[in-house]
Formats: structure tokens, sequence, C-alpha cells
């Protein structure tokens, strides 16, 4: 049996604001730009999330939900730092630990009780050196895999601690609503409360079978994380899976030549990206986003690429396909996947790859010594 | 844990009024001995510029001699590091005002400060071998800015010769050394320049040109946010184990943002959960209230 813990930084942005400017404590603070934008909630405080406002909501929305909220653009710098020193605070203690997004961290604790003692008391000690430090609150939760932990930190926020004794999973997550589980979306939540399943309890009444039947890979995986089993071990370090860039135009654009145009840019900085780690991509992905908020999503495999003109080629040969409604885009975005570690030896004797591998290199030279923007290929 | 030394470079500046000296002083008000009530370490700057009177040093103590442990540091004149000029007189100078504040008990040590073009090689070593010999009496910090003096071969040199190698924190412009904790002896030197690189820059372009003192100070004017104090702090605590001492110099001073980082710095790696502090310093940058001692708002009403 392992010892998992998830720990949460509560409203972290919102702490993170509440240190550089210490009156906004105990106020609807709202970190996601200009109210009257096109942007979304990326976070807010508790005293906002009690107007019913929720990370990823339009921010137009929020305003008209909290107008007397305080709405701040943010500074991503200085959460990365503050995120920084809380892992170097976790990395004092846990021999594994994985870093799952800028505010969330599993931390493999299995066989150390007899170093840290009780694991309650530990987590409790945790966080309060956190806080101490810091003065950032944050939320753990302690289970057997990362699914129940992860459900157990958000399940005592702020500033909680749960910690969900071996064996008990299943009944700790019986009562707990369907969307409780992560991965459970909008539309999956629709479709299983549309056939009854309200609570997690009501998913572990029927077989394994039903759920494979019913959803494939998905319904098994789904079952299995209601009798609260999930990943036991923790991804060390946690390999860049795409690349992507996108943009949701000030207006919605109706000019294909614009969208062309914002296409090509993105294309260049994504490349950039790839070159920087050494990656070639062997899958292109567009994003397109109609001012309905119908959005499509569409991708190709081509041979390994870092090249600006083959991706760009292709993301706009997709974008073309893809835009077939006289309907104004409102965001496109340009992403790469599968990456392959750069491979000099197969190009050696293409002249033309090989002059436009120097080529590349002369830019990323002349982009790492001034800006990306020194230097950029014309359409 | 080791004695730390948080201070500011310099403690005669205009523009601290109102921001930490306050507004209305009293005739007897004193600077640096109400800078005194709250720092226990001074780094002297102006002994770059002008041989200090041994009369002005005599002054400094008296005014200090109600805080126990205050110590000095002086920097030590540009004759030395940057014109590299001096005779016997000049070395004399110096070291009558060190000699006194060592006896006092008050000398920290001297800080030899060489400009971003005094790279490595054989000579720079070479002089710098010298000044340790002519100032052997006393604990030097040397700092140098170019990153060409990052290397083993110097680290031990600095070892051999019981020289503290300064930490510094500057803009990253060019080929500047970068902010990394170096222990070659027992004894540690941190000073921090800001991060302005925008004015930082400039005043490169001007250099050697005539400037008024907002233009020259400007480089220097940065406050270190919160999260950038917190990154320092943890660096700083991965060496507090391996010296004795650790010196922490503010020296982003334009309109008291060194006091203000100072404050907090006391209260990160002294591990103070409030510091005494005026409310002059709360005032002019209200994020110290959550640390401060004994703090009170003027613009709460008493029923």
């Amino acid at each position: 049996m392992r010892t998992i813990f998830h720990l949460d930084l509560d409203a972290f942005f919102v702490s993170v604001e509440r240190i550089l400017d210490p009156t906004l404590k105990g106020k609807p603070v709202i970190v996601g730009g200009n109210p009257h934008g096109r942007g979304v909630v990326a976070a807010c405080s508790y005293e906002a999330r009690a107007y019913g406002l929720h990370s990823a909501l339009p921010i137009r929305q929020a305003f008209k939900l909290c107008p007397d909220g305080i709405y701040l653009h943010g500074h991503y710098d200085e959460y990365v730092r503050f995120s920084h020193a809380v892992k170097n605070i976790l990395s004092s203690y846990a021999p594994v630990i994985e870093q799952a997004s800028i505010d969330e961290f599993y931390m493999d604790f299995t066989g150390c009780r007899k170093i840290y003692g009780s694991m309650f008391s530990f987590a409790s000690k945790l966080q309060q050196e956190i806080k101490q430090k810091l003065s950032l609150p944050c939320s753990i939760g302690i289970g057997s895999n990362k699914t129940v932990a992860k459900i157990g930190s958000d399940c005592m926020k702020p500033m909680g601690i749960t910690y969900i004794i071996p064996g008990m999973e299943k009944e700790f997550l019986s009562h707990m609503p369907v969307e409780t589980i992560p991965g459970v979306g909008k539309v999956m939540l629709r479709e299983l409360n549309n056939k009854g399943f309200y609570v997690i309890g009501d998913i572990t009444k029927l077989s394994s079978y039903y759920w494979g039947s019913a959803y494939g890979k998905y319904g098994i995986d789904l079952w299995r994380k209601a009798n609260g089993h999930g990943t036991e071990y923790l991804t060390i370090e946690r390999e860049q899976k795409s690349i992507s860039k996108e943009t949701t135009f000030g207006a919605d654009e109706t000019s294909n030549e614009k969208v062309y145009e914002i296409l090509f840019e993105l294309t260049g900085k994504v490349c950039q990206t790839l070159r920087d780690e050494g990656f070639m991509a062997s899958t292109i992905n567009i994003k397109l986003r109609y001012s309905d908020f119908q959005t499509l999503i569409r991708s190709r495999t081509i041979k390994p690429t870092d090249d600006d003109k083959t991706v760009f080629e292709n993301a706009k040969d997709l974008l073309m396909k893809a835009h077939t409604r006289r309907v104004g885009v409102r965001l496109i975005g340009v992403g790469v996947s599968k990456f392959s570690n750069f491979c000099e030896q197969e190009v050696l004797f293409e002249d033309d790859e090989v002059k436009r591998k120097k080529l590349f290199r002369a830019i990323d030279f002349l982009r790492r010594k001034y800006s990306y923007s020194i230097i950029n290929f014309s359409r | 844990m080791p004695k730390y030394y948080i201070g500011t470079a310099g403690w005669s500046y205009k523009d601290w009024v109102p921001a930490f000296y306050p507004k209305s002083q009293s005739g007897n008000f004193n600077w640096l001995r109400f800078y005194a009530n709250y720092f226990n370490c001074i780094e002297v700057n102006s002994s770059y510029y002008t041989y200090i009177s041994p009369k002005t040093v005599k002054g400094w103590i008296e005014k200090v001699s109600d805080s126990d442990d205050f110590l000095f540091t002086m920097k030590l004149h540009q004759d030395f590091t940057h014109k590299k000029k001096f005779d016997e007189q000049k070395i004399r100078s110096v070291n009558y005002n060190l000699d006194m504040l060592s006896k006092a008990e008050r000398l920290g040590g001297l800080l030899i400060q060489f400009p971003y073009s005094f790279s490595f090689n054989d000579a720079s070593m070479d002089y710098i071998r010298r000044l340790k010999d002519i100032f052997e009496n006393f604990s030097c910090f040397v700092e140098v800015r170019h990153s060409s003096w990052d290397k083993k071969e110097v680290y031990d040199f600095f070892k051999r010769s019981n020289i503290t190698f300064c930490t510094i924190d500057q803009p990253q412009i060019g080929k500047a050394i970068q902010f990394e904790p170096i222990i070659t002896n027992n004894a540690a030197y941190i000073r921090f320049h800001g991060r302005n690189t925008e004015a930082w820059t400039n005043s490169i372009k001007n250099f050697g040109k005539k400037q008024t003192y907002e233009e020259q100070s400007g480089r220097y004017k940065y406050l270190y946010t919160p999260g950038e104090l917190v990154e320092i702090e943890q660096k700083i605590k991965t060496i507090q184990e391996k010296v004795e001492e650790i010196y922490v110099i503010m020296n982003n001073h334009p309109l008291g943002e060194a006091v203000a980082n100072a404050f907090e710095l006391i209260h990160l790696l002294e591990e103070k959960e409030k510091v005494d502090m005026p409310a002059t310093i709360v005032k002019a940058f209200p994020r110290l209230e959550e640390i401060a001692l004994d703090y009170f708002d003027p613009k709460l009403k008493l029923n």
C-alpha cells in the first residue's frame, strides 16, 4: 500500500497577489485581466466564489455576477517564483515529488512513517511550514493513490487535510457527486446524470463490464476510479507532450488573410520553442473557434520537422479545410506534438534541408542573443 | 545558524525622508543613530569617494553606542580599486580609520569593490593579493563583477588568502557574474544592486558623462518583489551552515527601497515573525505591515 500526498495551493494566484498587496485580504479578488475583455477567470478568491465565480468562467460573466470584485491581470513571474519556493520546501522532505501544475504537487511518502511519524500530523507540519515561510495556504490529501489523494485535497479547502484510510477509498468516495472524479467534464456529467448516476456510489453498483461496453477504455477507467483505484506511482519528470500557441482576436475576425497572418506568427513561435527544445514534431494540430464558440480541432501527421515553412503550410491547409462556415473567427491556435529528438544525420545529403538547417541555426542564435522579434520570416 | 548582519549600503540619503527618516526632525535628530535602532550593520560608501577624517569616524562610533552588536564595513577608496593610484599616505589614512573601528569592536571588514571592467587574469590576481597584503589585519571582502572570475582557480586563491568572495545580485547584462553564493572563508558578504536592467544599460552608455544624482543613482532604483526575496532567502540558507557570519547589504537605495527590502530579509533570514521597524517605512511600503512589530495604522479610528 502506498502513501501518496497531493498538495494543492489554495487559490494560489490570489494568495500571491495578497502577498504583493495585503490590502486585498478578505476581498473578492479575480485574476484574469480586463473584466470587459474576452478572457476567462484564471483564479478567484473564496470571497469571489461566494458570488458563484470559479476558474475558467468567462470574465465578462464574472463581472456581471461580481461587479464590485477586484480584477487583476496577475503577476505570472511571481507565481512561478513562489511555486519554485514551495517545491524547494517539499523537496527537503519528499523522496519523490511530481509537480502536476504550477500549484499542485504529488509526493510519495511510502515507508516514511518511521521518519516522519503520523502522516496526518506530518501533513499538518508541512502545511504550517508553507504558511509560515511563504504565507501560502494549501490543502493536502493523503491516499493510497494519486486519484484518491487529489480528491482528498479538494474536499476540505482551504487549509484542509484529508486522510483517506487505506481500504476505505470506496466508502470515502461513494457519496460524492460523480463530477468529483478527475476527468469527468460537463459533457460526461450530463451523460451520467441522464442515466441516473449522480454519486460515485451509483457507478460502483454496476460492473466494469457495463462501463467497458458503454464507454470503452474511458468507462473502465471511470469505474476503477469510482472504486478508489488510481495511479500509485509518480511521474518524476513530466515530459512535455505538446507545444502550442493560440490567440483570441480582439474582435471576431472575418478576413481570411488576417487569420492566416496570425497563424503564421503563432507557427513561428511554436517552431522556435520546438528548436530550442531540440525536438522535431510529427503531428500538427490547429484549433479554430467561431464567434458562436463552435470549436474545431484538426490534426495531421507528417514526416518529423521543426521547419516553420512545413508546419505553416500544413497548418494553413488544415485551417482552410476546417474553416467552412461564413462566421467570424474568435480564436485560432496551432500546436505540434509527437516529438522525436533532432537527428542531424538524416538530412546530410539533402542540400536544401541542410541550407535551411543552417539558416535556422543562425536565426536561433540571433533570437537567443537579442530577442525573438529581432528577425522574422516573411510570408 | 550563523550571525546575520543585514543592512544597507550608506545611510545618508535625502530621499529616505519621509520613507524611513521622519519628515519632522528635532535639532539633535541623527540619521545614523536612528538607523542603528533597527539594523546591526551598515556599509560605509562615502569612504569610496573621500578619505574620511578620523573625527567623523569617532562620531559614528559614539552614535551607535546604544546598539550592542552594530558593525561598520568600509568600502575601499576608488584610488585603490578603480584608479589604481595610491601612496603610503592614502594607505595610512584608510588603515587609521579601520584600526579605530576595529579597536572599538565596530569593524566588520573592508569591502574592496572592483568595476565590471576588472576581469580575471594573472595581473588582476596579483593586484588583489597586493591589496590583501596591505590590509592584512582586516577581514577583506572582494567584489568582482565580471563572470571571468567565476572559476575554481579563483575560489582556491581566495580560500588560500582568506578573502571573502562577495556574492552579488545585479542586472544580468553581458558577462555580469551571476547570483550564486560561493564560500571561501568563514564569512559570506552578499550585496544587492537591484535588477533594473534598463537603467543599468543606460548608465553604461552614459559612463563618464556628467550626471545628476537622480541619473547616477537611477540604476539602483529597484524594489525586490516578495517572490524574488523568497528565492534569495532559500539560496542564502543553502550556505548558512558553512559560515559563521553572513553580511547582507542592500544597495538599491533610491527612495528607501533598500531599507524596505532589508527589513523583509531580516524577517525571512533571521526567521523573525515580526520585525521592529518605524511607522514611516510601513507607510511608504504597506506590504511591510504584515511583518512589522507593534505597527499601528494611523488611519484606524479608535472608538
